[in-house]
């Protein structure tokens, strides 16, 4: 087949510090490489992880935008106080695939906590 | 010669139609050019268009893809196929249909790969600055961020057979047209139903 159409990156691990859709924060930054010719790359998400640094149990929001702007890609993900939470496309996350930069934020914080987040992505265009 | 034709339909990347010093015979609408490849390079896969964001259920603008043109004396030889959920309509050039049918013209979409491989039912050729135009159709109930189209291929430089003032080169154009002298047949467009 000519097409095997996989690049797989992961995001860096970003700590969301601050609770609610004003404070949504970049978890991925879509790539704009100098030599390419159209300029538009998509991400898919294959995985989220979610690391909860005793913040109490929550949900994070996973889109695109800040505040008004903020669309969600997919559902409230939950994270469970003092777990580490793994989204897999195997295991049923939908292949949400977006043009813009990501952006991710928790529901709610307990004072003084936060929430780790990492993606794995597969790049296309 | 039996590599000598186009759309072959083997496993993994396509191989070039002509190679150096071999004659190719270039149909462009009513018109042929009867010339010589004098160099062969691929050209590895490339983002060659992006027809946009689409709304649910709308169609682009007919869009020339000038990322496909070459340069003057050269034909490029492409497959090409969409990554992103829409179908495409494919003009060669922007005012002739492509795969069309008496009552239908055939779409491509990110299901020809699965159905095709490699690719032999997307391959086209493009005559110097003659380029194709493409339509994406966005069929689904939502808009979606973009309609990508991506190409790969081989690039050929070639030199005229037909220069009046060369006798030996008309003698060989000659022995093309009378079936002695091996040459491959490059279609450049496509051709009007009935045409």
């Amino acid at each position: 087949m000519l097409v095997e159409d996989r690049i797989i990156v992961n995001s860096g691990v970003v700590n969301l510090a601050v609770a609610g859709v004003a404070a949504a924060a970049v978890v991925y930054t879509i790539p704009i490489l100098a030599g390419q010719l159209i300029g538009i790359k998509s991400a898919k998400i294959r995985k989220v992880i979610l690391h909860n640094n005793v913040a109490g149990t929550t949900t994070v929001l996973v889109g695109t935008g800040v505040g008004g702007a903020f669309v969600a890609l997919l559902p409230a993900l939950d994270s469970i106080n003092g777990f580490t939470d793994i989204y897999d496309t195997l295991n049923g996350l939908p292949e949400a695939e977006t043009f813009l930069n990501i952006t991710a934020y928790p529901v709610a914080l307990g004072a003084g906590t936060s929430i780790d987040i990492q993606l794995e992505l597969e790049i296309r265009g | 010669m039996p590599d000598l034709y186009i759309f072959k339909a083997q496993v993994g990347m396509f191989d070039p139609v002509a190679l150096q010093d071999q004659y190719v015979a270039i149909h462009y609408i009513q018109s042929i050019f009867y010339r010589k490849v004098n160099f062969v390079e691929a050209i590895p896969p490339f983002q060659c268009a992006n027809l946009g964001a689409i709304a649910a259920g709308a169609v682009t603008a007919r869009t020339n893809i000038v990322n496909l043109e070459m340069a003057d004396n050269e034909f490029g030889l492409f497959r090409w196929w969409t990554i992103d959920d829409v179908q495409v309509r494919l003009y060669h050039p922007a005012g002739i249909a492509k795969a069309q049918l008496r009552n239908l013209q055939v779409p491509y979409d990110m299901n020809t790969v699965n159905r095709d491989p490699n690719l032999v039912s997307s391959e086209i050729a493009v005559w110097e600055d003659n380029r194709p135009a493409m339509e994406a159709i966005n069929g689904s109930a939502l808009a979606i961020g973009g309609s990508r189209i991506i190409a790969i291929g081989y690039r050929f430089h070639t030199e005229d057979m037909e220069d009046k003032d060369d006798q030996k080169r008309l003698a060989i154009v000659k022995n093309i047209k009378d079936g002695l002298q091996p040459c491959t047949h490059v279609w450049c467009s496509g051709r009007g139903i009935g045409d």
